[in-house]
């Protein structure tokens, strides 16, 4: 990867106003207590709550069965939004967050400053093509969010499960089947079609560490509540900062991704779609997504309706064996007697 | 019979995919695809065991030779296409097959169709080319429960086709040598009939267990 992409890559991390849903453990055990946690900030630390009247949806999916979370479940604790519950029945789960929308001012340079910490590329290249750099900006942003996590062993198909979130990641393969050194696929769908050409941003738990932020220590941007602040108490400016374990693409002409896996632990993906509009008080609107799920390397494989774990367990083959000879010599000792 | 069913668990964890295997292959490379593949040859009894069947039928070298190969020909087939193309099969459901097919050699060899369906048996060219067939598809569902990625996916298939072509060489010399020298011995009567009523026993036994963990898997 050239210099110049792993400096943007380095400052996108760093100045993301994201929102990612976590958890302490994407596997775990059926019928016990866990958390997810709701990021606004980066993928490693939240900056902010989030209202629970933005909260539009709140959903558990597993076993074919949606289940509306009430947003009085959620509780905030040090910048983070918590949300405890009892993990069911064993199978692949699915939980999704979709915020309502909200407006936000911003003038030109600011504007321009956070397409480009954000990672809109696209958008800001256009601005500079088309000599509008200088112009200020009034957007309507909401987020969409998804995770994924493993209860038990059993893998089941709600991974795949389209939320109808007005912009969404959707798996074509099931995260918690495979093993690092396998590829996975998604999908973005906007508005429930899929979205061609849009740039996606791919990282995991590795890949944060060793931040950048030379620059864009002192740029300002906007956070959930509609204020603009800077990051100065963030970061300290002058750390030696990398992330090249972000990876850029973009979707193809069926609105999929290919992600290399190439490790275990917590992978996301994210990824912003703006566009201009024509509406009085308002220049632009965005619908940000994000997606997480864990890499395991020691969960089952599926194959239709059945599985087989990773154990090793039982006696050995030789066992088998021994038990084997052992019949066949009493077979044999009998037919033998008997002629 | 209570003793065979006890050794059954064994034959469910002799045809799990371990994790041990999946770290082999994340990082041997296509060598550790040749292993991989020799290793499930020799552990899984189920191909072992009709091979033993269809050894006893036969006298001579060269007709050992004809069968292995059409044998080989008929898994080989299977195992690469439909590991290339994605088809995979409930596996307890062509294991249970599998296991059908050696008891089919065990009765075939007893001389079970002329005792009790008064008929020939079928042409046991074709009958192992169609059974190497089914035991393709097995081996292949097997290769496939392994996360392989994309990168020589071809090349993998072909290491694992190799590795179970060289265990079942491996398995196979000791049993030809030993059922060539017992054949010449006055005991030989004996020694035919027990194993291939064992292979009856074992065949029906595994038949039952696979379906009855098929039934569960559906439920």
């Amino acid at each position: 990867m050239k210099k110049a992409p792993i400096a943007i890559l380095a400052i996108l991390l760093l100045c993301s106003h994201d929102l990612f849903l976590k958890m302490d453990g994407h596997f775990i055990p059926p019928n016990t207590n866990a958390t997810i946690k709701l990021f606004n900030g980066t993928f490693e630390r939240s900056e902010n709550v989030i209202a629970r009247n933005r909260m539009l949806d709140v959903s558990l999916v597993g076993h074919g069965q949606r289940t509306k979370v009430d947003t009085t479940a959620w509780y905030e604790k040090d910048s983070i939004t918590f949300l405890k519950f009892r993990s069911g029945k064993e199978g692949t789960w699915l939980a999704g967050v979709s915020t309502a929308s909200r407006n936000i001012a911003l003038p030109a340079a600011d504007f321009n400053s956070y397409l480009e910490h954000d990672g809109v590329l696209d958008m800001l290249q256009w601005r500079s093509e088309n000599n509008a750099m200088d112009t200020d900006a009034v957007e309507r942003y909401s987020k969409h969010v998804k995770t994924l996590f493993q209860v038990g062993e059993k893998l089941t198909d709600d991974w795949k499960t389209v939320l109808g979130y007005p912009i969404e990641f959707v798996p074509l393969e099931n995260p918690y089947d495979i093993h690092p050194g396998h590829s996975l696929r998604f999908k973005l769908l906007l508005q429930g079609k899929p979205l061609q050409n849009q740039l996606v941003y791919v990282g995991n738990d590795h890949s944060g560490q060793d931040h950048a932020h030379e620059e864009a220590s002192n740029k300002e941007h906007a956070h959930e509540d509609g204020t603009v602040h800077t990051h100065d108490e963030v970061e300290p400016v002058g750390e030696t900062h990398e992330h090249t374990g972000v990876q850029q693409l973009r979707t193809d002409e069926n609105g999929e991704v290919t992600v290399s896996i190439s490790g275990t632990g917590v992978w996301y993906l994210r990824t912003i779609y703006m566009e201009q509009v024509e509406e009085e008080g308002l220049t632009h609107e965005s619908n940000w997504a994000t997606l997480t799920f864990a890499i395991g390397d020691g969960h089952s494989h599926e194959h239709g309706e059945e599985a087989h774990d990773h154990v090793e367990d039982g006696l050995p083959s030789y066992s088998y064996w021994i038990g084997s000879l052992v019949l066949v010599g009493l077979l044999f000792f009998w037919f033998n007697r008997k002629k | 019979m209570g003793f065979l069913f006890g050794l059954l668990p064994l034959v469910l964890s002799a045809h799990d995919v371990s994790d041990g295997d999946q770290q082999l292959l994340d990082s041997g490379g296509l060598p550790s695809y040749i292993w991989v593949g020799a290793k499930h040859m020799l552990t899984g009894y189920d191909h072992i065991l009709f091979l033993v069947g269809v050894i006893f039928f036969l006298k001579s070298f060269r007709d050992i030779l004809v069968f292995i190969t059409v044998f080989t020909l008929g898994h080989s087939i299977t195992l690469i296409g439909a590991t290339y193309l994605g088809v995979t099969a409930k596996e307890h459901l062509i294991d249970a097959i599998i296991a059908i097919s050696v008891l089919y050699k065990g009765f075939e060899n007893l001389g079970g169709f002329e005792k009790v369906f008064k008929t020939a048996s079928p042409n046991l060219l074709a009958m192992v080319f169609c059974f190497g067939l089914i035991h393709g598809l097995g081996l292949s569902t097997r290769l496939q429960s392994f996360a392989m990625g994309q990168t020589d996916f071809l090349a993998k298939i072909i290491s694992f086709n190799v590795g179970v072509e060289l265990g079942q060489v491996a398995a196979l010399i000791p049993i030809i040598f030993l059922i060539d020298r017992w054949r010449t011995k006055r005991s030989y009567g004996a020694f035919y009939k027990a194993a291939n009523m064992y292979l009856i026993i074992a065949g029906a036994a595994l038949a039952i267990y696979q379906m009855v963990h098929y039934l569960q898997n559906s439920q």
